[in-house]
């Protein structure tokens, strides 16, 4: 009987493979970005280099010595302190604490700060206290600390917001109505980030992580190149992350652009270059897991998209790695084996610049 | 090779020949209509080509040309509906975007008006695929992905009623009731707020609609192992996949 | 899951010189390789020795830009990042802030 190897679906279950089976799948989730991205395919040597990774007889593996990169957190915080039945761990402590247990206990190599609900826009009603805690945070750590939120639009469509929700517009066929409160959305969200991140660098903010960029679609991509670009413009040396929501941009407006280029249907190679236009110091590409498929098939994916971005980027790209992205099991608690070969497969292969 | 064939006798041989060649292939059906020659497949790719290009125009010269040729269910099912699908996955793979869709769909829905008097004589009474109510479970505001699942689902022709985000577990109750749903849809963005899901199948049993229900789960964190977890008949992983699935249990 | 990432491939920031290469990232958009020369050329020290604990817990207490475990008398905060600017020729807000309000 053939040697089988111990891998993990997408959802962090236990499955075990041939190495030819591994394979198949390796060059199948491979073969999806290629044709979906319309991008190069991994040659055959780096997904034999992925193979290898995969069927690492060890429970944890790592980079080669000397290839390591800068690990930037995400999601602030709340790892340590959120409570709210998440990936957050509930320990009663102060931002500050949260942070500094990154900087001292967890050797990251940057952070951020960030608050429960992680959304720019309600962020408004508690700007005070978000500068408050940026202040005692920048006097108390060394590694650089940037304010990270979500631009998620989706919080300015009703019942949420003040524009008419283009979900409905649509389903009542009432295309154009959509699109003009997307664009309202977008032109509202881009006066609200701008305005968040004016105050926290007034206290003394390295910069911002824009996390999860096109969760609401174009319309959210369109907002947040806008904030950067108008950002960049204002303060030259801020810090600025462009992170992703996903590999593709959909197009819930489908007609809006930046700098002349249509923004739906943007994937990572592409947006890089947008992200770049904007202002952004670094790139945050993102390849979501698909929990029906295993762990080879979805690295494959992820890292055939991820290296194409980095070849296309003339900025460091950071790709995002968290629980549900990056060929990294959808699950709070995921697997160490499964996060530490998507990070290094990630790193050797896609040759990202951090995490 | 006969598909092949009949084009080239389409564009070029006499009539009577064409005949002759119909009466050889009765695999295939060759119809004639002002001198022009077309199989059945050439015409739901036409009709097909027409929903693709999202334009209600043509597809209703397709349907006015293609009417009376094969019988209405043909051509909405491998015409109309085909050309639906295939939107479908030019939206998945970033081709074209949601208002594309949402004309697509307008087009579509003009060409089954105009078949709709066959349809009510004919082979195949009506056109709706199933009833589904759709929503995202309460405590979770999250309404964008859940609203293009919808959008996608009645652009395949499904009657859908969309009942929003942090919709109270007993509304999904009461909506499937009004509307003698053939499905709901649950969605959940957050590992938080995935618990609704379970809550809204457990009151579908202790109500006893469970069985004459279909649940579908959807939303970032839920997962196929969680689908049968939570009692549900399926997960979709995305908004085509949500149609494919919707499709398999329903039709 | 950090800790998954951090162990696996970080650079363990500062513990070693992973924020000091972030620092260069972020400031000058740099990648990795170029922010790697440029912190090993500014450090005296090899590009891998920066994720070298025991060749950066020196160099760090020496140029006083922030140790991570607690030392009586070692720079911190703001007081690292002073050094750390000076070091590196970048200029970082916080410390610029700073400098603005006890003037």
């Amino acid at each position: 009987m053939a040697t089988e190897y111990f891998l993990r679906m997408g959802d962090g279950q236990k499955i075990f493979m041939t190495k030819e089976d591994i394979l198949a799948d390796i060059e199948a989730g491979c073969a999806d970005a290629a044709d979906l991205g319309d991008i190069p395919a991994l040659s055959e040597d780096e997904m034999d280099h992925m193979l290898d990774i995969i069927t690492s007889p060890g429970r944890i593996v790592g980079v080669e010595p000397g290839l390591e990169v800068p690990v930037t957190h995400d999601i602030g915080a709340i790892r340590i302190d959120g409570d709210q039945g998440n990936s957050g761990v509930g320990i009663p402590a102060s931002r500050l604490v949260g942070s500094m247990v990154h900087e001292r206990a967890f050797g990251a190599d940057t952070m951020e700060l960030g608050h429960i609900d992680y959304s720019f826009k309600p962020v408004k009603p508690v700007i005070s206290q978000e500068q408050q805690t940026m202040e005692v945070c920048q006097q108390n750590m060394v590694i650089p600390m940037l304010y990270g939120a979500m631009p998620n639009m989706g919080l300015y469509y009703t019942p949420d917001g003040p524009f008419e929700n283009p979900g409905d517009l649509m389903k009542a066929f009432k295309i154009s109505e959509a699109q003009d409160s997307i664009q309202h959305a977008g032109d509202h969200g881009i006066r609200d980030m701008v305005w968040i991140m004016q105050k926290l660098q007034k206290v003394g903010s390295d910069g911002v992580n824009f996390d999860t960029i096109g969760a609401a679609g174009d319309g959210d991509m369109y907002a947040s190149l806008n904030a950067i670009e108008q950002l960049r413009k204002e303060f030259p040396n801020m810090y600025i992350n462009a992170g992703m929501a996903g590999e593709l941009v959909l197009g819930m407006h489908g007609d809006l652009e930046y700098d002349g280029t249509r923004l739906a249907g943007l994937w990572p190679h592409e947006q890089v270059l947008l992200a770049e236009k904007a202002g952004a110091n670094t790139f945050g590409p993102v390849c979501n897991t698909n929990t029906s498929k295993t762990s080879a098939w979805n690295m494959g994916r992820s890292v055939t998209f991820t290296k194409a971005a980095v070849e296309a980027s003339s900025i460091p790209c950071h790709a995002d790695m968290g629980m549900g992205v990056g060929g990294i099991p959808m699950l709070e608690t995921p697997p160490i084996d499964a996060v530490t070969r998507a990070s290094k497969a990630i790193v050797e292969i896609a040759g990202v610049d951090g995490i | 090779m006969g598909k092949r064939w009949g084009i080239c006798l389409s564009a070029s041989a006499p009539t009577t020949l064409s005949i002759f060649y119909k009466s050889l292939w009765d695999c295939h059906r060759i119809v004639f209509k002002g001198g022009f020659k077309t199989t059945n497949e050439e015409l739901f790719k036409t009709l097909s080509d027409a929903v693709v290009s999202c334009k209600k125009d043509d597809v209703i010269a397709a349907v006015e040309k293609a009417k009376g040729q094969a019988p209405a269910v043909e051509l909405i099912d491998n015409g109309l509906a085909a050309g639906m699908n295939e939107v479908g996955v030019l939206f998945e793979r970033g081709k074209l975007f949601l208002p594309h869709v949402m004309m697509a769909a307008d087009a579509m829905s003009a060409g089954v008006e105009m078949l709709q008097d066959e349809l009510a004589t004919g082979e195949g009474a009506s056109t709706k695929l199933g009833v589904i109510v759709n929503g995202t479970v309460e405590g979770d505001v999250h309404d964008i992905g859940k609203a293009i699942v919808s959008t996608m689902l009645q652009a395949a022709g499904f009657e859908v009623h969309d009942i929003g985000r942090d919709v109270p577990v007993q509304n999904f109750i009461d909506k499937i009731k009004e509307t003698n749903a053939d499905m709901v849809g649950l969605s959940a963005l957050m590992t938080t707020t995935l618990q609704g899901q379970k809550e809204v199948i457990e009151l579908l049993k202790e109500n006893g609609m469970r069985d004459s229900i279909k649940v579908m789960v959807g939303g970032a964190p839920a997962t196929d192992a969680w689908a049968k977890k939570c009692g549900a008949d399926c997960y979709a992983e995305n908004a085509s996949e949500a149609v494919a699935k919707a499709k398999e249990l329903l039709l | 899951m950090p800790i998954a990432h951090i162990m696996a491939s970080g650079m363990t920031g500062m513990r070693a010189a992973g924020d000091l290469v972030a620092r260069m990232q972020f400031s000058k958009n740099m990648r990795l390789g170029e922010a790697k020369d440029f912190v090993a050329k500014k450090l005296g020290v090899s590009n891998a020795d920066l994720s070298d604990e025991f060749v950066m817990r020196e160099i760090r207490e020496e140029l006083d830009i922030g140790v991570i475990t607690s030392v009586p008398g070692c720079a911190k905060g703001i007081a690292a990042k002073m050094n750390i600017e000076k070091l590196l020729d970048i200029e970082i807000n916080c410390c610029e802030t700073f400098r603005n309000t006890i003037a």
